[in-house]
């Protein structure tokens, strides 16, 4: 059998067997709607908010700041348009801006993805009602100054949200420290089942909400909450809380042997990203002269799951926006793969990718008109 | 995105891979969209096809359309590459996902400019 080798971690991360054990029960005995007032719905109640706890001491917040919903693109959608959208009811400016009524102000980065809070402060406009930024981003890693960032919201009173959905479990996060007023997180980056995601919303921060119904999450989310995927995601914190410092000095390692062992075999390749402040398990590398997907392909049929740096999309191919941005030059965006590393990964896995991918990009280097006379 | 075993196996394997010295004719196909690049170079003998040679650069799927491609061409007359169908070219590889059919257009429009290269080195 074709050894498997699973490095696409920023993706989706396979489920903890503990994780797995701690959801069964809501599945079965504990079936009950958390809103009902009877005994079955207090058993699925008592799941919950022992999830929400274990969640809120994680981050060292309160457990009512503590809001679940179905995925890191709902805590996004929640943190950043409930804002918005409360801002907007309070304002009343929706006639005079017009259309959908907020102007955008986007950021630039460094060569290594990383803002400069500076450019942060001079953006700020004198009605800017969020600042908003991911942690890390998941392409390359890149871990951004969120304390600096923070800093800056708090002295010109703009609320702040952050999307910790790469780095929540896989490196501290301080949220009183960096000054964050929301802050999304996902559970199945930390092998806690997919569907469900937290944001967190500082006491005090006025927002909205943007999905109506129920009384749900102290009318923050309305929709009966996934409770075995909650308790599930509880169990999930738990384990990181114990496991995520060590993990990440080891996965940290691995990158490095991956990269390095790949730079000192194959050439013209080069890693993107901050040199130090990146995800413990983010590597992503540009081979010049080679197109991402057919790396991607040709690791597959070796039973390697990576993710293609540029995406071909019904035949039109964009070299990631992200790299872009960065100024890699396009013949080397082109060729940008992201491999994520994670708890089971070994070094034997890190070894076999080293030697699968130097025949493979020299094969398709050797097929390739560019780069060549 | 599934991919059919032809196409795997002419990806695993490509044929004719690499550059000709001295061709009689040679063709590119472009596909600009997304980049892809498929160059073909031709020996003709007695108006036939005895050799062909093709680089590639671009998605997986490309790299095996040239190569099953190249296949296809190796042999024929001449004439028959001015006019030959991208969907020839895409059933060599036993058909193509919608997202990548483009691979048997940037081959087939290389190949038939080759053929017309060879065309117009002789007039």
């Amino acid at each position: 059998m074709t050894r498997r080798v699973y490095l696409d971690h920023n993706a989706s991360t396979p489920v903890h067997p503990e994780v797995i054990e701690a959801m069964l029960p809501y599945f079965g005995e504990r079936f009950g709607n958390p809103s009902s007032i009877h005994g079955f719905g207090r058993e699925a109640r008592e799941g919950l908010e022992t999830a929400r706890e274990r969640i809120a001491n994680f981050l060292g917040v309160a457990k009512d700041e503590i809001v679940f919903t179905s995925g890191g693109t709902e805590s996004d959608n929640l943190g950043v348009r409930g804002v918005a959208i409360e801002h907007h009811a309070v304002l009343r400016t929706c006639e005079t801006l017009g259309g959908q009524g907020f102007a955008v102000t986007y950021v630039p980065v460094d060569e290594y993805g990383t803002v400069d809070p500076d450019d942060v402060r001079r953006a700020i406009r004198p009605d800017t009602i969020l600042i908003t930024i991911m942690h890390a981003n998941s392409e390359v890693g890149t871990i951004e100054p969120v304390e600096e960032i923070g800093r800056v919201a708090r002295e010109h009173g703009v609320p702040f949200h952050v999307d910790a959905v790469q780095t929540f479990g896989k490196i501290p996060i301080d949220v009183n420290a960096s000054g964050i007023n929301l802050l999304s997180f996902s559970s199945h980056k930390i092998y806690g089942p997919k569907g469900v995601a937290g944001l967190y919303i500082r006491k005090g921060t006025r927002m909205a909400a943007i999905q109506h119904g129920g009384e749900h999450e102290r009318r923050r989310r309305a929709g009966t909450e996934n409770v075995a995927g909650i308790a599930g995601f509880g169990k999930a914190v738990e384990i990181r809380e114990r496991d995520m410092a060590a993990e990440a000095i080891r996965v940290t390692a691995l990158r490095d042997r991956l990269s390095e062992g790949i730079g000192a075999r194959v050439p013209d390749v080069r890693v993107n990203g901050h040199p130090t402040r990146r995800l413990p398990g983010t590597a992503s590398l540009c081979f010049r002269h080679v197109e991402s997907e057919s790396i991607v392909l040709g690791l597959d049929l070796k039973g390697i799951g990576v993710s293609a740096g540029s995406a071909c999309t019904s035949g039109n191919v964009e070299p990631s926006y992200v790299l872009v941005a960065m100024g890699v030059p396009l013949d080397w965006a082109m060729g940008a793969v992201r491999c994520s590393l994670g708890r089971g990964t070994l070094a034997e896995d890190i070894d076999y990718v080293i030697d699968s991918v130097e025949p493979l990009v020299r094969k398709l280097r050797a097929v390739s008109p560019v780069g060549t006379a | 995105m599934v991919y059919s075993s032809r196409l795997i196996e002419h990806f695993r394997n490509p044929r004719n891979a690499g550059m000709m010295r001295n061709p009689d004719a040679t063709g590119e196909g472009e596909y600009d969209k997304c980049g892809d690049l498929a160059r073909f170079y031709l020996r003709v003998r007695d108006g036939r096809v005895v050799d062909v040679r093709f680089q590639t650069y671009g998605c997986g799927p490309t790299i095996a359309v040239a190569s099953a491609g190249s296949e296809l061409a190796t042999g024929r007359p001449l004439d028959d590459l001015l006019r030959l169908d991208r969907d020839e070219v895409e059933q060599a590889v036993d058909g193509l996902p919608e997202e990548r059919k483009h691979a048997a257009d940037v081959v087939a429009d290389a190949i038939r400019a080759a053929a017309r290269d060879y065309v117009r080195r002789r007039v």
